[in-house]
């Protein structure tokens, strides 16, 4: 109260020579008794001052201040994501790459990936024949051989038995194709399960070709 | 109407435009600013990054083509 009264008599003393600057002007600022700082000392007085380019000056650098502060916060957040994701030595592993021109029509190779044998068959006419000849519904794991291939004269499946892990034996069994030599399953030219105690069909990897199917990517 | 009348009503009236410019500005700015550190760094170090130590080493440019 005091002060309130002090500041109304400092101005009719004629202390405060301009009147203060209204910065709004709604019915309530100009209701209230409180008086506003006299800002007129800091305003732009220079000569042809565009009162939209200050504006849009003063809104412009708050919004540059704002758009690094995201960038940097963005930049943050990736840089801590990006440490849950594999390193490049691990994707470097993860993926082998096989020219598959060096495997010659009806030949088995045997390629390691992610420490695991990969079977890989240039299969005849012959054989894709026989492999689509079998009636699926007599299959234990029932499976249609296009589904098992990308291009029918490759047949790509990890070389593991699906009963206990090992690794089939080529070109042996009674369907002239795999055979298990720990407990005796026989799978068929396009790695089914015909035969033992093996419950499922060889595994397919994800693989795809590349340059034309000079080569295969597996993985 | 001058130019600082417009940009104002454009971009900075509303504070959803105002705030989705900025966010769109950070993904460019953030695009070009990598860009261009990168751009700087490599014709810094030119000469001593592994692009192009390769060349001038036989036979390694073969395996490490895929990237």
């Amino acid at each position: 109260m005091l002060s309130r009264l002090s500041l109304r008599s400092g101005r009719s003393l004629g202390l405060a020579t301009t009147v203060a600057r209204s910065f709004s002007s709604s019915a309530h600022t100009l209701k209230s008794t409180y008086d506003s700082p006299d800002f007129t000392k800091y305003l732009n007085k220079s000569k042809g001052a565009n009162p939209d380019k200050t504006r849009d000056y003063t809104y412009l650098m708050v919004g540059a201040y704002g758009l690094v502060s995201a960038a940097a916060a963005k930049s943050t957040v990736d840089a801590f994501l990006s440490t849950m994701s594999a390193s490049n030595d691990v994707l470097a592993m993860a993926k082998v790459e096989i020219k598959l021109g060096s495997i010659p029509l009806g030949k088995n190779v045997v390629v390691k990936w992610q420490g695991k044998p990969v079977f890989i068959r240039h299969r005849t006419t012959d054989e894709i024949a026989e492999a689509n000849d079998v009636d699926i519904s007599t299959l234990r794991d029932p499976q249609k051989d296009s589904d098992r291939v990308i291009r029918p004269e490759w047949l790509i499946m990890m070389g593991i038995c699906t009963h206990l892990g090992c690794v089939p034996i080529g070109e042996a069994g009674d369907f002239g194709g795999w055979f298990c030599p720990c407990h005796g399953s026989h799978y068929d030219i396009s790695g089914r399960i015909r035969k033992g105690p093996a419950p499922l069909n060889l595994e397919v990897p994800h693989y795809e070709f590349v340059d034309e199917a000079e080569s295969v990517m597996i993985g | 109407m001058s130019f600082y009348h417009t940009v104002f009503n454009t971009v900075f009236k509303r504070n959803s435009v105002f705030l989705t410019t900025i966010f769109a500005g950070a993904f460019v700015f953030q695009a070009v600013f990598d860009e261009g550190v990168n751009k700087w760094w490599e014709a810094r170090n030119k000469g001593k990054l592994w692009k192009d130590v390769k060349l001038t080493i036989p036979g390694a440019g073969e395996e490490e083509d895929d990237e």
